[in-house]
């Protein structure tokens, strides 16, 4: 195809420079998504995308319907290979982009785009399930406006409105609905989910429910606060801080997850009955302020016996020694609990359970498993001695060449195979992973457990914060006669990860390492700033929920709010909003334009002194029939009915009628009408 | 045939004496200031779909407790509300104003002239038409701010007669598309229809010379046939004496045409007997376009119909007394 030559943005036809600039817009709210769609989505949407473009550019016909169908179904088709089914979350964004992206190809008249302007602001919305940070917001903010200019342009039928003109008249649109965005952000009450327990939104920083190996690069340095932690005591020393959240048992090959809980089960209210938890010593009193995880799991210091009291959740003991409360906690909690800093859990003897331990999904990661009954075999280790296995196996690491960096790269399917046999690069999860399954290949029962490790060296106010930068992960391996025993392969590779209970801190990039070198000061200022503002976007707009909600309607005066007084509040502030615009529409209907008004108020004086005047009369001709029917005796009348024509109609008139001149005028023709005739 | 349709449907004959009702208490007038008052805005399916993609978004954003997605839902939801109010102030304070409108033949387009007036703030997307005519037929239009501009809608009258002019409509979805405002205008104006042009009619009957006219006395003269004289503009190509024009060309000379004052004194007689053997519509059809010939043949034409006679006389006087006449004969 031989593509005409840019005649320029500005000399492009109507049409072609609204699609393009549709299409444009679409591109900039799909590209977000490209680190999270299958390939042949991304090849399919930006060649559709460009035949659009090129199509808009030649002003080419459209393809027909039936082959739009044929791609849809063919898209649909993939979508099953790729993620074998179509529901759900991925398969959902990647229907709705090819959705978005063919649609454009339906586009004929400007209003066809309406579908294309509805599924670009839910695909706003699907960025927000992978992270919700300032820099996402401001680039879909960015997309709004480009759709809201788009849908403007679309019902500018006449001319050649400027592109200007139409991202101005759209910015004003939705500055003056701000305010009401602002009140429903506010007062609209946050509510549970409303089915299911959508662990879908987790964004991939910090813990959650799941963990697949080589799906991340780069590990985003999340800085914000998990939790605070104040201790009634001496607090433990940092490499002992750990702190329990989601253990995962299930291992599909490439993605781990937590062990599902027998259904029917009732609810344990022990762990010394379930874990087969033993303490020894003094219990250590700790309170921990939580911020909104989304997770179910309680993060608690390893191992905390009594359950965690909190307000309106409740909370059950499991097998994996957590303790788990009834649905995801959305909001920021507060409780206290004891520790015990010397504890045993697990099955003394071997049993049943311990089997689902072992598993390891067949054909995934063959070299490693070989490579794992090679290095028990070499060395005469054996499942029912798996403490000496792992002091060797730490000891490969420390000795085996093995580096710890937060930015990996991507792994393949057998990324464990890559991991530990090639790359030898990765973070805690890749050791904690790789230990796991290395051990379950020889026969050892062992699992993953995610949490947080480390606290930051100097307490403020007396609270320890915990990041979520300091989220880790470990392994667990079960041992005759004593039960679970942790393992932090991370510990072997980057002693000061776990004892220095410092953050590593990631490698500076192109443009932070350049400002480094020029001006240190610069930099700290800059990232102090980028912090602070951040920070800020944290606790006020991501983190306000109910609690904030509650506090703020304590503030206005309820005494024990509920969200049904928030309900009432917001139906009432809405009302109020509503009457006030319907009496100003009351009042408005009988306003009229004020020249218009003015000239109504001169004409019923014209009247009154028997001179008649028709509404579509100009000033000047009322004045012309005022000096043939009365003469001289009207000169101040037709004197200022000619500055009323000069005000109206002349260069540089006025903007709003005189209203001294309208009075004048009254009060002459009053004169008029009672001084005697002739 | 639309009678049969409504006959056939009754929600849409409910619907169409509905329209005529409402339409009937409308006062007549031929300048609209549209205010609160006679503007009605109701959304549009586009508006009730982005209502059903706000109610996906915020069960989205609640199950999925994402505070940023509530802010977008809001956000939607705030411009949403606020582009009814923009909507409604699109239509609210414009002035429109009809043009005198010059009658037409039946079966040919009749154009109405509506002068828009807006102002201190522009005005965008903002579409006329006729109310009774379906479909997208509007005639869009801006209106700067503080201005005016002027649409024209065009649309064929049916029978002839003195009609009143048809209801208008002018609507907006402008800046979203979610809502639609309009406004129903019943202007004053009539408009006149004269009986549809016969095609092809056969030549007006011949004129028989005025006794005593200065063409007699010029063909007594013998030599020349018809005066003429220099060519003037406006003058229907019909009149030019194109031989001599062609021999004027050759030495320099200018159009000739022939000289009308001279020969037209002539009588002609539009006779509503002479075109026998025709529906009356038909006859009126067949006057109407003699009326046309005569005129462009610059004659003095007269009008016979029963009941009716109009002297003879010429110009564009003539043309409109004659027409008129047979638009409103019965």
């Amino acid at each position: 195809m031989i593509l005409p030559r840019w005649p320029g943005w500005r000399h492009l036809p109507r049409e072609s420079r609204d699609t393009l600039f549709l299409l444009g817009v679409i591109a900039w709210t799909v590209l977000p998504h490209v680190s999270h769609l299958p390939e042949w989505c991304i090849a399919l949407t930006s060649i559709v995308l460009i035949w659009r473009a090129a199509l808009a550019l030649t002003s080419g016909a459209l393809p027909g319907r039936w082959i739009l169908i044929a791609v849809l179904a063919i898209a649909a088709g993939l979508t099953l290979w790729s993620y074998k089914t179509l529901l759900g979350k991925e398969p959902g964004i990647t229907l709705a982009v090819v959705l978005m992206a063919l649609k454009t190809l339906e586009l004929r008249a400007r209003r066809d785009a309406f579908v294309v302007f509805f599924l670009g602001f839910f695909l706003i919305l699907t960025h927000f399930l992978y992270s919700q940070t300032l820099p996402v917001a401001a680039a879909m903010l960015v997309s709004v406006w480009g759709l809201m200019t788009a849908l403007v342009l679309a019902h500018m039928p006449v001319g050649q409105p400027s592109l200007r003109q139409a991202s101005w008249l759209a910015a004003r649109t939705a500055l003056l609905g701000a305010p009401i965005m602002a009140l429903l952000f506010v007062l609209f009450p946050r509510i549970g989910p409303l089915w299911g327990v959508p662990q879908d939104g987790i964004s991939t920083t910090g813990l959650s429910n799941s963990l697949k190996l080589g799906s991340v690069a780069e590990v985003a340095q999340d800085d914000s606060i998990a939790l605070r932690m104040r201790f009634d005591g001496t607090p433990p020393p940092p490499q002992s801080m750990y702190l329990r959240g989601p253990v995962l048992s299930r291992f599909d090959g490439t993605e781990w997850r937590p062990a599902t809980p027998r259904p029917g089960a009732p609810a344990a209210m022990s762990l010394e009955s379930v874990a087969n938890l033993r303490v020894a010593g003094q219990p250590l009193h700790y309170e921990i302020t939580l911020e909104p995880l989304r997770l179910s799991t309680i993060p608690l210091l390893e191992a905390t016996v009594s359950p965690p009291r909190i307000e309106s959740y409740g909370v059950a003991a499991r097998e994996e020694l957590v303790w788990v409360a009834d649905r995801p906690i959305f909001e920021r909690v507060r409780f206290e609990a004891d520790a015990y800093a010397e504890f045993r859990h697990g099955p003394i003897r071997p049993t049943e359970a311990l089997a689902q331990f072992r598993e390891l999904p067949s054909g995934y990661n063959p070299r490693t498993v070989e490579w794992a009954q090679r290095f028990a075999s070499d060395n005469g280790f054996d499942a029912n001695d798996p403490a000496r296995l792992v002091r060797a196996l730490l000891q490969h690491i420390r000795t085996g060449n093995y580096s710890y960096t937060l930015v990996p790269g991507t792994y393949g399917v057998n990324a464990i195979d890559e991991f530990w046999l090639d790359q030898r690069e990765g973070f805690c999860e890749h050791y904690a992973a790789s230990f796991v399954v290395i051990l379950r290949a020889i026969g050892v029962p062992a699992r993953i457990v995610t949490g947080y490790q480390g606290a930051e060296g100097i307490p403020v106010d007396g609270y320890y914060i915990v990041r979520q930068s300091s989220a880790h992960a470990w392994a667990e391996y079960w041992q005759r006669g004593i039960g679970w025993v942790r393992a932090d392969p991370t510990a072997a590779v980057a002693p000061d990860r776990i004892n220095g209970s410092r953050r590593l801190v990631p490698q500076p990039s192109l443009v932070a390492g350049a400002i480094a070198s020029m001006s240190p000061e610069l930099l700290a200022q800059l990232r102090a700033n980028w912090e602070t503002l951040n920070n800020r976007w944290n606790q006020w707009v991501l983190s306000y929920s109910r609690g904030q909600q509650l506090n703020l309607l304590k503030n206005v005066g309820f005494k024990s709010p509920s969200w049904e007084d928030l309900t009432l509040l917001l139906i009432g502030v809405l009302s109020t909003f509503a009457l006030g615009g319907a009496a100003w529409a009351w009042y408005d209907r009988h306003r009229t334009d004020p020249w218009t008004r003015q000239m109504d108020q001169l004409r019923r004086s014209m009247q009154s002194i028997g001179v008649d005047a028709a509404p579509h009369e100009p000033p000047r001709t009322l004045a012309d029939r005022l000096r043939s029917r009365l003469g001289p005796r009207a000169g101040t009348m037709t004197a200022l009915l000619d500055a009323l024509e000069r005000q109206r109609y002349a260069r540089g008139g006025a903007t709003r009628p005189d209203p001294g001149l309208t009075r004048r005028f009254k009060a002459e023709a009053r004169r008029l009408r009672a001084a005697p005739q002739g | 045939m639309a009678s049969l349709a409504a006959a056939l449907n009754p929600a849409a004959l409910v619907r169409s004496r509905f329209r005529a009702w409402w339409q009937a208490r409308l006062p007549r007038n031929d300048t609209l200031l549209l205010t609160q008052g006679n503007i009605y805005i109701l959304p549009t399916r586009a508006g009730f779909m982005f209502g059903l993609t706000l109610l996906v978004l915020l069960v989205a954003s609640v199950n999925y407790q994402l505070n940023l997605g509530y802010v977008l839902t809001f956000l939607l939801a705030g411009s949403g509300v606020v582009s009814m109010h923009l909507t409604h102030a699109t239509l609210r304070g414009l002035t429109l104003h009809l043009k005198p409108v010059s009658p037409v033949f039946a079966e040919s387009a009749a154009v109405l002239d509506v002068v828009l007036t807006a102002p201190a703030t522009a005005r965008f997307g903002i579409g006329l038409k006729i109310v009774s005519t379906s479909g997208s037929t509007l005639a869009w239009t801006n209106v700067p701010g503080g201005g005016q501009s002027t649409v024209q809608i065009s649309f064929v009258p049916g029978a002839r007669g003195l009609h009143d002019v048809p209801a208008l409509s002018a609507e907006t979805r402008f800046p979203l598309g979610l809502f639609r405002a309009w406004t129903v205008w019943r202007p004053a104006a009539r408009l006149l229809v004269y009986p549809k042009l016969e095609r092809d009619a056969p030549r007006p009957p011949a004129a028989r010379p005025v006794p005593g006219g200065p063409s007699q006395s010029r063909s007594a003269d013998g030599g020349e046939i018809e005066g003429v004289r220099a060519y003037r503009r406006g003058d229907p190509l019909k009149l030019i004496a194109w031989k001599k024009a062609a021999k004027a060309f050759d030495t320099g000379g200018e159009l000739i045409s022939r000289d009308t004052s001279a020969s037209a004194r002539q009588e002609l007689w539009l006779d509503w007997s002479a075109c026998s053997g025709l529906a009356p519509e038909d006859r009126l059809s067949r006057l109407a376009a003699w009326t046309l010939a005569a005129h462009r043949a610059g004659a003095d034409y007269g009008l016979r119909l029963p009941g009716l006679e109009l002297a003879p006389a010429d110009g564009d006087a003539q043309r409109r007394r004659s027409l008129e006449a047979l638009a409103l004969w019965r």
